[in-house]
């Protein structure tokens, strides 16, 4: 009885998610018939002119992620090598446990703090670039940043404590300082873990929907000329979240081109995220 | 019942060291000296604080969180307690090897290297050149000198151990305090760890914690018995080795081996 | 010089941190500050009026514990099943990983792909239009991964030999999955259902095109066509519009109402996941 139930119950579960993927897939079919690699590749997405080209979308979520991980990576990375090599055990889980409960302020929180506090700043700061206005790409890279950091902080300290006490007292007792003991036996000891922290964060910024949707002031269309002119990032922008959530989904539904179109930016999404995570998680796996 | 030995020279000595934990004192009233060219084995039961105490010795000790240290700790004749000392300049200078062997996840050659690298400037011939020579000092040279850039967690672990040595070595420590360094090994390779450190106490004045109690008798010059007494770990007894091992005079010293030969 | 690169890095590494803290109260701290004056007891008790410029969030709150008790009660069941799949009934080991490596990526997924699945599935294909049930659904699976990671954790935590006695017993397979795995992990299947629930609340992009709207509806009386109010979606809709003064309060208000319930459910769930923690570090 319970074995037959909870077969049951799993094949709900697990079926609900093949469900999902499969939904996607098949939803997304007709724009993949009927513009191809033009899809990805693709810069205008004009939709009145059945013209779908995401990669404005693809490049405004890279462009927000690359922005958080520069920021929160080395920030997060020293706060949790400050956290497992410096303080003592009940200082660190002190200070990591309200940590980890900030990583769980809910994302439209952080949208109206990014409307409230960083909009504004950033339009201040930058003003000498001349920003339309204070929502732009590196508004929502910046509040990214500060959405991952806790999480960030959280995983590479585990990380971090994942390499052994033996390893550092071996290289203190040799006479190495506590700076080049972290340095030359923890850090790359830990590098495959802070990978993965790295690659979880990745995957969490990507799919983050309503906090960057408040901020970048979702216009589409938005690339850079030449490609790696950083112009864009005081422009604003769109990316593969905002779009979804946006009114043009509710628009899209019942044209059957359209609809796909916004379908497959949900394909794209799912594969960026689910490979992101995928990686970090087996990464994190086999170091630990 | 502390014997001094005036005639030689005193490397490392004690005066009087305590050691708490939190509130608790684990280790009291603990002196004792090490002259150059000897090996100053310390024996007694386990728990009663042989390797906390061993760790006092390079300040290892700070690294463990709640320990204090009290009393007096000298290395050539000055405090290492001292403000002014850094304490890395220290731990350089006396080495230490462990109960098991912790090689770095690296080559063999920069195993070696991986202290004396950091703490001084050495050009890629006097690398070279260090890293034969310091293993030959540990007789690892000919097993593996055609295989140096291979991973070190590769070798047997009698082989870590010696490797660990050389690397100890690399750093020309004055001292070397080593934590029942082949209890972790085979019958083999403990005899040529046993060999190498006859062999070096000439230039390394050598404290060697063990359990082995035949260890302790046949290479320590001088021992030195810690045991638990009123709960507290104490030296109970202190002399040369033969001395201590044939007419043991400490009750817990003869209940210990009692209890050792027994097994 | 090795001295100064090591006090250097010392520096860094705190400042760092006190970076990271500094912000992250700083935060906490500004919307406490803004949202304090619109607490009061008729907050909680009134409907919102003149577009959430007056009045409270009553219908708010109601709405948000509609969806997430739904949540909770059509989780558990896949959960508990999921982790007891893991630990008793699947037997090859290849099949446990993928099952596990499935979770986790699963635990990764966008919550707006849940969302737009939702829409598709629930309110176009079903017909049932905005409605709290579509809502409850598509939280339950956003949160599924998470509960179910922990509930594992939990069981995984069991020492081998409560099982091997069980068996010894001669109980079958179901008793032991009840008589100890069950037993043992009541506390993982609460907590982990606390940070999914907690994780949920704050959700606003999987519910704003299957399950909420922003006013007009009290407490959901059918399936079809039964939208609830929520905080989340509150907050959502009236920080796009230019901040009046009277909406000012009473949203930041919301957000820190919001804000407390999602700390306080992550907060009830921190002994157990403590104690896991500090189980696992020895």
């Amino acid at each position: 009885m319970t074995r037959v139930l909870s077969w049951l119950l799993s094949a709900l579960a697990i079926g609900a998610f093949g469900f999902l993927l499969c939904v996607f897939l098949f939803q997304s079919g007709p724009v993949w018939q009927s513009e191809g690699t033009r899809y990805i590749t693709g810069v205008s997405w004009f939709y009145r002119q059945d013209v779908f080209g995401a990669l404005s979308l693809i490049y405004g979520s890279l462009a927000v992620t690359a922005v958080a991980l520069l920021l929160a990576g080395p920030l997060g990375l020293g706060a949790a090598v400050f956290l497992s090599e410096y303080l003592p055990q009940k200082a660190r889980l002190a200070l990591k446990i309200p940590l980890e409960l900030l990583a769980g302020i809910p994302s439209v929180v952080f949208g109206l703090l990014g409307i409230a506090l960083l909009r504004d700043w950033v339009y201040r700061t930058f003003a000498k670039f001349d920003p339309l206005s204070g929502d732009t790409l590196l508004t929502a890279g910046i509040l990214l940043a500060v959405m991952i950091l806790p999480t960030m902080v959280s995983l590479c300290d585990d990380a971090l404590r994942s390499v052994s006490g033996a390893q550092r007292q071996a290289a203190r007792a040799l006479g190495l300082t506590r700076a080049e003991t972290i340095w030359n036996i923890v850090l790359p000891q830990a590098s495959r873990g802070i990978a993965s922290a790295f690659l979880l964060s990745v995957g969490r910024a990507l799919g983050e929907t309503v906090a960057v949707f408040l901020v970048i002031g979702r216009q589409d269309n938005n690339l850079p000329h030449p490609w790696y002119s950083p112009a864009p990032l005081l422009e604003a922008g769109q990316t593969l979240t905002t779009k979804l959530g946006g009114a043009e989904t509710n628009i899209a539904f019942g044209d059957p081109l359209h609809w796909a179109a916004i379908m497959g930016l949900g394909v794209l999404l799912l594969v960026l995220t689910a490979g992101a995570t995928c990686l970090g998680t087996l990464g994190r796996r086999r170091h630990a | 019942m502390f014997e001094n030995i005036p005639c030689k020279n005193i490397v490392l000595e004690t005066l009087n060291l305590e050691v708490q934990v939190r509130e608790r004192t684990i280790l009291q009233n603990i002196s004792l000296q090490v002259a150059s060219g000897e090996i100053l084995g310390i024996i007694g039961p386990s728990g009663a604080g042989k390797s906390t105490l061993l760790r006092c010795f390079n300040r290892l000790s700070e690294l463990t969180p709640g320990l204090r240290v009290r009393g007096e700790v000298r290395l050539m004749g000055s405090s290492i307690y001292a403000p002014e000392l850094d304490v890395n300049v220290l731990r350089a200078r006396v080495g230490m090897l462990f109960q098991e062997p912790v090689v770095f996840p690296v080559d063999i050659r920069e195993n070696v290297l991986f202290g004396a690298r950091r703490l001084r400037k050495l050009s890629k011939g006097e690398q070279d050149e260090l890293v034969e020579s310091k293993l030959r000092e540990v007789a690892l040279w000919e097993e593996v000198r055609d295989r140096l850039k291979q991973p070190a967690a590769k070798l047997s672990v009698g082989q870590q151990q010696r490797l660990c040595l050389a690397r100890t070595l690399a750093v020309r420590p004055e001292v070397l305090l080593m934590d029942e360094p082949t209890s972790a090994l085979d019958p083999r390779s403990t005899s040529a760890i046993e060999e190498l450190l006859l062999e070096m106490k000439s230039r390394h004045s050598i404290v060697l914690v063990t359990h082995n109690l035949r260890q302790a008798r046949q290479i320590s010059d001088r021992v030195a018995v810690v045991c638990l007494r009123n709960g507290v770990g104490q030296i109970v007894e202190q002399g040369e080795s033969a001395a201590v091992f044939n007419a043991p005079s400490a009750p817990e010293f003869r209940d210990y081996l009692g209890q050792a030969s027994g097994m | 010089m090795r001295r100064g690169l090591d006090i250097v890095m010392g520096c860094v590494a705190g400042g760092c941190l006190l970076a990271c803290l500094t912000i992250s109260t700083g935060l906490v701290w500004s919307i406490a500050r803004r949202g304090w004056g619109a607490l009061s007891f008729s907050f909680f008790t009134e409907q919102i009026a003149l577009v959430g410029a007056s009045g409270g969030i009553l219908w708010n709150l109601v709405g948000t514990t509609v969806l997430l008790s739904t949540a909770f009660l059509a989780c558990a069941p896949l959960a508990v099943s999921l982790a007891l799949m893991e630990r008793v009934w699947l037997r090859s080991e290849s099949m446990k990983k993928a099952l596990r490596l499935g979770l986790y990526t699963a635990n990764g997924l966008p919550s707006i792909v849940f969302g737009l699945f939702g829409f598709l599935v629930f309110v176009q294909w079903c017909g049932w239009g905005k409605s709290w049930l579509a809502g409850g659904l598509v939280l339950a699976m956003s949160m599924l991964p998470t509960v179910t990671l922990v509930v594992l954790e939990r069981m995984a935590a069991i020492p081998q030999r409560y099982i091997a006695a069980a068996t010894g017993l001669g109980l079958s397979q179901s008793q032991v999955a009840w008589a100890v795995l069950l037993k043992q992990s009541w506390g993982g299947l609460i907590s982990g259902s606390l940070l999914g629930l907690a994780r949920a609340a704050g959700e606003t992009a999987p519910i704003m095109f299957t399950a909420t709207i922003f006013a007009g509806v009290t407490f959901p009386k059918g399936v079809v066509e039964n939208p609830v109010l929520t905080l989340p979606y509150h907050i959502f809709i009236l920080a796009q519009d230019s901040f009046a003064a009277g909406v000012e309060t009473k949203m930041w208000g919301t957000a820190l109402v919001l804000l407390g319930l999602v700390f306080s459910m992550s907060v009830a769930a921190l002994p157990s996941r403590l104690y896991l923690h500090e189980e696992s570090d020895v």
